[in-house]
């Protein structure tokens, strides 16, 4: 047996994530004590309609969310108890809802700074509906081997190292959330355990005190002994005491206070919680407390360390005269499942990977690429060119070749709105497509005819310089097997007009001294094909393919040094575009040539 | 509770209609003039000179002056701005009429469990704590308002009569109205006297503690809240106030100078407990503070950089329940990062600290606390197995 909440107990839970969260602790306390998840309902207007989904064991149970505490006692009629874990300025509204529903009986509020006129105005309505509020500030209540309402008892090896899966003897009450916890420990390693523990919040005035609790436990035959936890402020433990003290009681009452140390300090201060405070004339001081609690009969050990041994010996003195019996531990108690990451640490499975990745890693303090972590490279003086060979490459590039690359992004970073890319840049732009889209629209024209031919022209090239291919050789394979040499010829470049970027890139790469076997090839071809026709020269991609093979780069990157670099100018289109607030452009019928049939009548339909 | 200064608090009566003294809290003399030049109450009526600060016994200290004409005002203005109590500096002071009286009486407003008792004797000022029999209580149940009838009849319990009882019950209810509307939780006016000239009753002193967890709906409460033992809050409790003010869950920090054993617990209830046993150990406490509701970790690393900063500590105690939802190993997280900052600032030269703790995540918090052995920390490090305040024996041993 238990007080409060029971095996019957069933719960809506008003409030957000804070609610979540503790609907996730009491889903592992249920499957620890093997029962169907008992929360059945959130109420939280902001998500009403939509549920959370709360894993229980492996598996995942879907809670619907409410707007109103009636809508969820209506569609499950078995709730009777609600934890409130709404916001302190908005806990009475709710709070008041929650009580004047005919299906709760047992309302425990989580929330902390509650004012405490509200907290009066809950307790009183409470009382003369002849509901039990609990709260506020509470941590919750647990019943051993039954119900756990909200975090109480903590994580899961807690519950189990608290033997909170099968009922004890003793029943606890605390003003402290954190102590609950630990006097639930002690009770389990000095005794047989708890039945129930409840946290009754350290507000000054909380809707529910010790005597509302003791009462209950007096008439609860499982319930042998109850723990107390007090501190100073107000009265409740003098009432317990008088409580206790008024006629012989089947329970025996354990108690510790707090709060010896004002004596010796500063007269006022406050201490972490709301009702924690001596009152104005010096009343409700630890001293007092405790000395009443002792006058009443009750066991009070001097300090907290001590009530440990103090349950023991009641413990034992129980086991004597036969009250209780030894408790029978459960042979096996359900585990709770490991997440994948848990069994992976614990060398327990194995997971074949999805995906392999040879570039980088970003699980560390910050991304390393090939290794290296990016604010050494940084502060080592590496650039972007250095991070393309690592990441395109994997090797970490000298400074000329990375001067070279270099070279080539800001030779072929734009060429002007005219060309395709920019030109559907700049077309989607007006159409006013966000950033990205637009950009892509630019990107999706790179190509065998714009831009794209630089990964082919480095594999033709590298593939006659590696198979020694003499110029005459190259252009009969190619006209066979290919097509037109890629990276040879240009819409409007010729011998007598000729492409300065590929000048500039030429000179630079052949002043540096160093063997370039491709770009010397791909020149021998120029020389040829220039003299069949007058455009049929060496273009900027043709340039860039042979110098980047040269470098080593393989040759499936190639296109990427133009995508890359393009890419700096598709995004100033935009930008620019944008800037400027352009409107919607569509071409002139005048720039069409209407080439379709005339104007004729549709047949009928067969 | 939070303690409302006398300015603020007169303001809020004056709010619901209490009549109370004329009154101005000035920062200096030369306001004073100035104020004095533009009000005629001023220049008429004799004067009373506060200091205007969180401090106990300021009459022994010299720091209220009575029956004063405004340049006596001004000289006693002068006086106590800037002068320096323990740890406040004086900078405001209050001057307000004296109000000429025969009569003093005594009303308070105070917050019980099922209600509000409404308090009335027809004695005030020192007179009422020796004849506290003479003080009637009137007790108004949760949600409820007290009837004129009810109060007039505690006024004539009181030992009012006539027409001023009457008065008296008027003055009540609208002690009871500020009292029922400004979320207060004391409310005393002691004495409320009998002006001569109209014989109206004045406020005359008064005490105001207010819930500070109703904030949210008193837009006009635009001062702040005072200490409430007789110092205002130091530095570093005012930081540690900015950032509880800012986080989930919360930290506290209050001084206790002359102490060598610093607190850096977890948690409302054991906090009090450690406390307890460091005093019951013969230890001094340099400090009371507290972490809980799973607080972020910065919060937690700029509560142990104070702890650590505290002068002349021996030990800290870093100790701690079983956690209900506290991430042990985050919050430890902070403490360890606040200490590293410390012995890097050269602080924690032979003090010894102790931890004790168990929650979520507790063994890896307690690998990362043994760990820093090894960094030279003079650190002892115990589970759940070690009871509670164990480690302050432990520390305090010797002793």
């Amino acid at each position: 047996m238990s007080i409060l909440a029971n095996k019957d107990t069933y719960v809506v839970i008003q409030g957000g994530v804070a609610g979540v969260n503790a609907a996730r602790r009491m889903a592992e306390f249920c499957y620890l004590i093997k029962r169907s998840l008992n929360v059945l309902a959130f109420v939280y207007p902001p998500d009403a309609g939509k549920t959370h989904e709360i894993p229980y064991g492996s598996g995942l149970v879907a809670v619907p969310i409410y707007k109103t505490v009636a809508e969820a006692t209506k569609n499950h009629p078995q709730i009777n108890t609600s934890l409130v874990y709404i916001g302190a300025d908005r806990a009475l509204k709710g709070g008041m809802e929650v009580l004047d529903d005919p299906h709760i009986k047992v309302v425990s509020m989580i929330t902390e700074g509650v004012p405490e006129k509200d907290a009066k105005i809950l307790a009183h309505h409470a009382s003369k509906l002849g509901k039990v509020f609990n709260g506020p500030s509470s941590i919750g209540i647990v019943s051993a081997g039954s119900c756990r309402l909200g975090v109480i008892g903590g994580a899961f090896d807690n519950l189990v190292l608290s033997k909170l899966y099968r009922e004890g003897s003793f029943g606890v009450i605390t003003k402290s959330g954190g102590l609950s916890n630990e006097i639930i420990w002690i009770c389990s390693q000095f005794a047989d355990g708890i039945t129930t523990a409840i946290g009754i919040g350290g507000d000054a005035y909380p809707g529910t005190d010790y005597v509302s609790y003791l009462d209950m436990f007096e008439h609860d035959p499982q319930t042998k002994a109850v723990v107390i936890v007090g501190e100073m402020g107000g009265d409740l433990e003098e009432r317990a005491a008088e409580w206790y003290g008024a006629k012989k009681r089947r329970v025996k009452l354990m108690a510790v206070v707090s709060g010896f140390c004002q004596e010796s300090l500063p007269k006022g201060m406050k201490f972490g919680h709301a009702g924690a405070k001596e009152g104005l004339k010096g009343e409700g001081s630890a001293r007092a407390k405790s000395d009443a609690l002792k006058k009443s009969g009750a066991i009070v050990p001097t300090t907290f360390g001590a009530l440990g041994p103090a349950i023991k010996e009641a413990y034992q003195e129980m086991l004597k005269s036969g009250q209780v019996k030894e408790p029978v531990e459960p042979v096996v108690l359900p585990k709770l499942p490991k997440t994948i990451e848990e069994a992976m640490k614990a060398d327990e499975v194995m997971v074949a990977p999805l995906i392999r990745t040879t570039i980088s890693d970003d699980r560390g303090e910050e991304p390393c690429y090939d290794g290296y972590p990016a604010s050494e490279l940084i502060n080592k003086g590496y650039e972007i060119p250095h991070v393309i060979g690592l990441l395109w490459d994997k090797r970490l590039i000298s400074k000329q070749e990375a001067e070279i690359i270099k070279r080539i992004m800001m030779l072929s970073a734009d060429h002007g709105p005219c060309v395709s890319g920019a030109y559907a840049t700049i077309l989607a732009a007006c159409a006013g497509i966000g950033l990205s889209q637009s950009v892509a629209a630019g990107m999706i024209i790179i190509g065998p005819r714009f831009g794209g031919a630089v990964t082919d022209a480095g594999r033709w090239f590298k593939y006659a310089v590696d198979n020694k291919m003499s110029v005459d050789e190259f252009l009969v394979y190619m006209k066979k097997n290919v097509g037109p040499v890629p990276g040879i010829g240009h819409r409007v470049k010729s011998l007598r007009n000729p492409d300065k970027r590929v000048k500039e890139l030429v000179g630079y790469v052949k002043s540096l001294n160093s063997k370039t076997p491709c770009l010397d090839f791909a020149l021998q071809v120029e020389q040829v094909t220039a003299v069949k026709k007058d455009n049929l020269i060496l273009n900027v991609d043709g340039t860039m393919a042979a110098v980047l093979v040269d470098i080593g780069f393989p040759v499936d990157s190639l296109n990427g040094f133009f995508i890359l670099s393009r890419t700096i100018g598709l995004i100033g289109h935009w930008v620019d575009q944008k800037r400027q607030d352009s409107r919607l452009i569509r071409l002139f019928d005048y720039l069409v040539n209407y080439a379709a049939p005339k104007r004729r009548e549709v047949p009928p339909l067969k | 509770m939070a303690k409302v200064l006398e300015g603020p608090g007169m303001g809020l009566m004056k709010k619901w209609g209490i009549t109370v003294p004329h009154y101005v809290v000035v920062t200096s003399v030369d306001e004073l003039t100035k104020l004095g030049q533009a009000n005629e109450w001023l220049k008429k009526s004799k004067l009373v000179v506060k200091a205007h600060e969180a401090l106990g016994s300021r009459f022994k200290l010299g720091l209220v002056k009575v029956g004063l004409d405004l340049k006596e005002a001004e000289a006693a203005t002068k006086e106590m701005i800037g002068r320096q109590v323990g740890s406040i500096t004086v900078s405001q002071v209050i001057v307000s009429e004296m109000i000429p009286h025969k009569e003093e009486y005594y009303c308070a407003v105070k917050s019980t469990r099922e209600g509000t008792d409404l308090l009335v004797a027809n004695c005030g000022g020192i007179e009422v704590e020796s004849n506290w029999d003479r003080v009637k209580r009137l007790a108004v149940e949760v949600g409820q308002q007290p009837s004129v009838e009810a109060i007039e009849r505690l006024a004539k319990d009181a030992g009012f009569t006539g027409p001023l009882a009457k008065k008296m019950a008027e003055f009540a209810g609208k002690m009871f109205t500020c009292f029922d509307n400004e979320d207060a939780q004391y409310l005393e006016v002691n004495p409320v006297v009998l002006r001569e000239h109209d014989r109206e009753l004045i406020a005359l002193d008064a005490v105001t503690l207010l819930d500070g967890d109703a904030k949210f709906r008193h837009p006009d409460w635009n001062f702040a809240f005072a200490a409430e033992f007789g110092r205002a809050y130091s530095k570093h409790e005012m930081e540690v106030m900015a950032v509880d003010s800012k986080i989930k869950g919360s930290v506290k920090f209050i001084e206790i100078p002359g102490g060598d054993t610093a607190m850096l617990p977890a948690g409302g209830g054991a906090s009090v407990y450690y406390s307890d046993a460091v005093v019951a150990r013969g230890g001094k406490l340099a400090n009371y503070a507290e972490y809980s509701g799973d607080p972020p970790d910065w919060a937690v690393e700029v509560l142990t950089d104070k702890v650590c900063s505290l002068p002349g500590i021996k030990n800290i105690i870093v100790g701690g329940a079983i956690a209900n939802f506290t991430d042990v190993k985050k919050t430890f997280g902070g403490i360890i990062n606040g200490f590293r900052k410390a012995k890097s600032e050269g602080k924690l030269k032979d003090v010894k600290i102790w931890v004790r703790r168990g929650g979520p995540r507790e063994k890896e918090g307690l690998d990362a606390m043994r760990a820093l052995k090894d960094e030279g920390f003079d650190i002892n490090v115990f589970d759940r197995n070690t009871p509670l305040t164990d480690i302050v024996d432990k520390a305090l041993q010797g002793k």
